[in-house]
């Protein structure tokens, strides 16, 4: 495995390199990035007839410098600022082409924005030709959070790493085991291991047996058949299946209609058209269309992240225009998003998650976020992995659950980030699709970190500064550590849930109201023989507070152990949550379904939604009133589950 | 020709069928057309609905190749797909638009199926009609005016209604059969004995109906359900008066048909009529097939003898006495004479042999000896079963809408279809979204040919606050409706044991 994280990280690197014509001799030649800062004037780019070009230069830019980082990774946390300020001080040119093609139909911010982006583009470039050394990391061998041993429990969808995945061989499982690998990747979310790595089976096309027996595709293409990206096999060797794809397409849009879904025995074709852009999803996963196109708006949003929509005027321009250039090297960060399809809870409850902490401690990381966002900072997210310890928004701005899912799996998939501070600009699809923000992301520990987005591209110095403060608030007043020992005692357990109210009352000031686990204890989730599940039968559960847009899902304990009863059950809250959203009549107030897997029990309201599993033969009356008492536990913990008073979706 | 401006006729459905072994040559494809509807559809367009759905046949054959294209969910439509026969396909595309417009992908199949099953027991296989004519006028002719037939009981004014979610409760392609005591159900069981005595050493099966119920049969489950789908919409009393209706308000009759020209005359007016009066296609006017419409309208009557006449199987050569009618055996594959014989709320029909009985002497000397011998008997039963029937609401019980259907026998029971009316729009919607969820269900466990069937139960308690419930037991489904349920899951549950006790002799019952 740690080889193969190697070449993919070194693929992943290498897509960059291509964009930047210090690695790569023979790339066409880059004006912005030459050290000189002027080779193409042009005062006028409103009349450059070029000016496509010039905003597809610019993206290519973008993409070069998302992975480009201020310092080179030998050097530590403490005083390099001098080097970055060397490398930083860069003249700017600022003819501001693609702005004016962004913020047409945006608001006075995302113009603002859309200036900031081309000027950061330049100085961006400029910063890598002023220190050519940042990009040699990228080259680099995988820094040894690969090896790094898991953290027991540390997130409510992280298995334990006891059963591995068989060989990629196995074409009929290798959803299961891609998805094992996501899983077992959350929990090492850091190490940037086989399952983000980038394309896998590159070798593949469709003509290839196992590439049609794969068990979920994602395709992006343009509205011209020209693929984009492919989540198996090469895109170029795809072409004529894009092209087909692209024909089914137009042909149905050229009566008048446009094609939603295909179903055909066990596979669904989702198609999902947004502008020039084409995605479609075939999957015999089970996953009900609206899970499905769901995902392929997450796919999108993803893109839209690293691009933002303005890409669509290059297609207005040229619609044969080849837009994977654009989006070289990023396979990691949509194979790690397609990971997370089919076990994080929020890519369908459209809700964040937690790290469980102390209230007060969550309260120490929140305002030293709030005084930096006073300072022209938009949003100020400290995270652990994918779970929010603290966020934080400028006044009036919003974030949607959605964008943290985006922005945290695009952080953690790309490598570069993990080493050293950077300074990229990324869109927020839910906040503004039209313009580029500026994240600020660095990284306390090999788990937690810090993103400070802003509007502005010169920021970074500011933003280092803020950091700064940052990282001596959260380690004067314990953060860090709390945040590492939050993970080590893991979230909610079914078991710990008492039937009787009353008898948990002393035990409220503990940690998540049970007495704190002893050392030798977070091995009771991996030891089959402890549980048979929390009373009545209870499995697993998943709670959603509605006006708080954040959620909370219970440690997997036995005898959900191992990582394919975790997926089949993620599939069946999946189910069950598309179930009960039915777009025409829903949502539903109460549903309880029995199969041969589970009794499930789900209740929405307008403060929350629960979902709870259950032992198929579980008795009814049991149940509910076992979901009454998870109901309320979660109330009685509230204050540390989740982050109060934040609502970043209020507006 | 009284057809209506081109505007206000716009198609709200198509219907194609289509032939992949056909038309493969380019400038060729319109050879692959077998049927499609409306007839008067521009050709690019109707090619373009071929094509489109040749095309994902073949795309979605590269991923699932036992199982291509089944539905394509369109914004504006829906195209619902099934293969009749190997490579030929039947297509139904459908609007969206209309706020009718709910369904489930099942139910609309489902219709497909009914019109080639009904087809085959006519006619036989539809490849072997294309078979025995490559050029394609036979069948293509054939099909035209079965189809157009069938649709005809679908066409409400100028539109035709498909099944949607105001019959959510009920389960196309399944049999409704009638409740018998026991002192009854061997009376029905000494008649079945009397008539084959009747027909002798030869083998014969027999069918016996009350209304629109089936009360016995010895045929097998396909055989069955295609003969009993035939009868409700042709046969049974309630039929019958149905098709006389229509008769007689119909503007334009011809009773006077005595060619198999003749039969091909049109005896009323609907939407459907006037396509084939002002847009026959030219193929079928070309050739003058000898065909036979069996689900022509208002062609069966009951004669003074009780049998069941109609001349849709055209005439004897020098007489004016109407053929026998014919059908064949899904099975056996064997062709049988049909004999109906009805008094008030009873329908016997009997399939003897064709090749048992000679000619038309030999019908109706057979049905001289059924007069003489079976007419009491018949009497007798139609007067007990009658006593004994509850009347249109006799299966409804109070506090519940439900359906229930045992999908290994083909039967299905459900509360009447008066009763159904009271639920909202948004109970039956809400119903039908949860059908289509147990029928993925089902047709999962179909592919994942685990050979055991799925037992599940789900209880939803929906936004206007009525319970839905759908419960899969061994093959046996039930759905209901509790619309004044009250708050807790625990009394829906009740309420579903209690149901499932008295009324399915526990089979939905837990434990």
């Amino acid at each position: 495995m740690p080889s193969d994280s190697n070449s993919t990280s070194s693929n992943y690197s290498s897509g960059r390199d291509d964009e930047n014509p210090n690695s790569d001799p023979n790339s066409k030649p880059e004006p912005q990035l030459e050290p000189e800062p002027e080779p193409e004037p042009e005062p006028e780019p409103n009349k450059n007839p070029h000016l496509i070009d010039q905003s597809l230069d610019a993206l290519e830019n973008q993409l070069a410098s998302i992975s480009m980082s201020s310092r080179s990774p030998t050097v530590t946390f403490e005083g390099e600022e001098e080097d970055d300020v060397e490398s930083r001080e860069q003249p700017k040119s600022m003819n501001g082409s693609f702005s004016e093609e962004i913020e047409a139909g945006g608001d006075a911010d995302s113009l603002e924005v859309g200036r900031h982006f081309e000027s950061d583009s330049k100085a961006e470039s400029s910063g890598v030709n002023g220190e050519n050394i940042s990009f040699t990391w990228l080259d680099a061998p995988e820094v040894d959070e690969v090896e790094r041993p898991l953290s027991p429990g540390s997130s409510g969808y992280a298995g334990e790493m006891g059963s591995t995945s068989g060989g990629d061989e196995i074409v009929d499982d290798d959803e299961d085991d891609s998805d094992i690998r996501g899983v077992e990747n959350d929990g090492v979310l850091g190490s940037n291991n086989q399952s983000v790595s980038g394309k896998r089976h590159a070798d593949e096309d469709d003509a290839s047996v196992s590439w049609r027996k794969r068990k979920k595709h994602f395709f992006i293409l343009s509205h011209s058949g020209k693929p984009i990206y492919s989540r198996y096999g090469d895109e170029y060797k795809l072409a004529g299946f894009s092209a087909t794809l692209q024909a089914i397409i137009s042909f149905v849009e050229n009566g008048g209609d446009r094609v939603n879904l295909v179903r055909a025995g066990k596979h669904q074709v989702v198609f999902l058209v947004k502008g020039p852009i084409y995605l479609v999803c075939i999957s015999c996963t089970e996953e009900p269309y609206e899970s499905l196109k769901g995902q392929l708006e997450l796919l999108y949003g993803q893109m839209i992240l690293i691009l933002t929509k303005s890409v669509n005027r290059c297609f207005e321009k040229n619609p044969k225009f080849d837009m994977t250039s654009l989006l070289g090297g990023t396979d990691a960060v949509f194979s790690s998003l397609i990971h997370s399809l089919s076990w994080n809870p929020a890519t369908f409850l459209h809700a964040y998650s937690c790290l469980p902490l102390a209230y007060a401690t969550r309260q120490a990381a929140a305002s030293i976020l709030q005084d930096v966002a006073g300072s022209g900072v938009l949003f100020a997210l400290l995270m652990c992995k994918h779970k929010v310890i603290s966020l934080v928004s400028a006044q009036k701005a919003s974030l949607h659950p959605d964008d943290i899912l985006l922005l945290s799996n695009f952080i953690m998939s790309s490598e570069s980030f993990r080493t050293s501070e950077s300074f990229s600009p990324i869109c927020l699809p839910r906040y503004n699709p039209m313009a580029f923000l500026y994240a600020y992301v660095h990284y306390f520990d090999i788990d937690t970190y810090v993103v400070l987005l802003t509007t502005s591209s010169d920021a970074f110095y500011h933003l280092k500064d803020c950091r700064i403060r940052i990282e001596i608030v959260l380690s004067n007043s314990n953060v860090l550590s709390e945040v590492q020992r939050s993970l080590v005692d893991g979230g909610m357990r079914i078991e710990d849930l008492l039937v009787e109210p009353t008898s948990r009352a002393g035990a409220v000031s503990s940690h998540l109201g049970q007495p704190r686990p002893g050392a030798g204890t977070p091995g009771r989730t991996a030891d089959g023989s402890i549980g048979i599940g929390g009373p009545a039968g209870l499995w697993h559960f998943v709670y959603r507070s509605i006006y708080l847009d954040q959620y909370v899902s219970s440690e997997f304990s036995p005898p959900i152990n191992s990582l394919r009863q975790q997926k089949r059950l993620y599939r069946a809250y999946q189910r069950l949550y598309a179930s009960m959203h039915e777009k025409a009549i829903g949502p539903h107030k109460t549903q309880f379904r029995r199969d041969e897997n589970y009794v499930l029990l789900c209740w929405v309201t307008q403060d929350f939604e629960l979902f709870a599993a259950f032992d198929p033969l579980a008795d009814k009356a049991l149940a509910i009133k076992v979901c009454n008492r998870v109901c309320q536990w979660v109330k009685d913990v509230e204050n540390e589950i989740f982050l109060l008073g934040a609502s970043p979706f209020s507006w | 020709m009284g057809l209506s401006s081109e505007n206000d006729r716009r198609e709200a459905m198509k219907l194609c069928m289509f032939d992949l072994r056909r038309g493969q040559t380019e400038g060729q494809e319109l050879d692959k057309i077998l049927f499609f509807y409306p007839a008067d559809l521009p050709l690019t367009t109707q090619l373009s609905v071929i094509g489109l759905s040749e095309g994902l046949i073949t795309f979605t054959r590269v991923f699932s190749p036992d199982a291509p294209c089944e539905v394509i969910e369109a914004e504006k439509h829906c195209h619902v797909f099934y293969e009749v026969e190997p490579d030929i396909w039947m297509v139904m595309v459908v609007e969206k638009e209309n706020p009718e417009a709910i369904w489930r992908v099942d139910a609309l199949r489902s219709v497909l199926k009914e019109i080639h099953s009904l087809f085959m027991m006519f006619h036989g296989y539809i490849r072997a009609l294309v078979d025995k004519e490559p050029s394609g006028g036979l069948v293509r002719s054939h099909l035209y005016y079965f189809i157009m037939d069938f649709l005809r009981d679908f066409s409400i004014g100028k539109n035709l209604q498909l099944p949607n979610f105001r019959d959510s409760l009920k389960e196309q392609g399944t049999l409704q059969m009638l409740t018998v005591g026991r002192e009854a159900a061997i009376e029905v069981q000494s008649l079945v004995t009397l008539l084959e005595s009747c027909v002798g050493n030869k083998q014969c099966y027999s069918m016996t109906m009350f209304q629109d119920l089936l009360v016995s049969t010895n045929l097998s489950p396909i055989d069955t359900l295609n003969l009993f789908t035939y009868a409700v919409r042709r046969l049974t009393p309630i039929a019958l008066f149905r098709g006389a209706s229509a008769w007689s308000s119909s503007r334009k009759t011809d009773t006077a048909c005595n060619t198999y020209a003749g039969a091909l005359q049109v005896t009323s007016v609907s939407a459907i009529d006037q396509y084939y009066n002002s847009h026959d296609p030219s193929p079928i006017r070309r050739h003058n097939y000898p065909l036979v419409r069996p689900l022509q309208h208002s062609k069966w009557s009951k004669g003074k003898d009780g049998f069941l006449t109609t001349d849709i199987w055209g005439t004897e050569v020098n007489s004016l006495v109407p053929m026998c009618p014919t059908i064949w055996l899904h099975l056996t594959e064997e062709k049988m004479f049909l004999l109906a014989y009805q008094h008030r709320g009873l329908t016997v029909i009997l399939l003897v042999p064709v090749s048992s009985v000679s000619g038309d002497q030999g019908i109706s000397m057979l049905k001289q000896q059924i007069i003489e011998n079976a007419s009491l008997k018949m009497l007798k039963v139609e007067e007990k079963l009658s006593r004994g029937w509850g009347g249109e609401n006799a299966y409804h019980v109070s506090g519940y809408r439900y359906l229930l259907v045992d999908g290994d026998r083909y039967v299905s029971r459900a509360s009447p279809p008066g009763k159904v009316t009271t639920l909202t729009k948004e109970s039956l919607v809400a119903l039908t979204k949860l059908r289509e969820e147990v029928d993925s269900e089902k047709a999962r466990a179909k592919w994942d040919n685990s050979g055991r069937e799925k037992d599940i139960e789900i209880c939803i308690r929906a936004k206007n606050n009525s319970w839905l419930i759908a419960r899969l037991v061994r093959g046996k489904e039930l759905y209901m409706v509790l619309p004044k349920g009250s708050e807790t899951l625990l009394f829906a549950a009740d309420a579903t044991e209690k149901f499932s006790e008295r009324y399915c002799n526990g089979a939905f019952s837990l434990d």
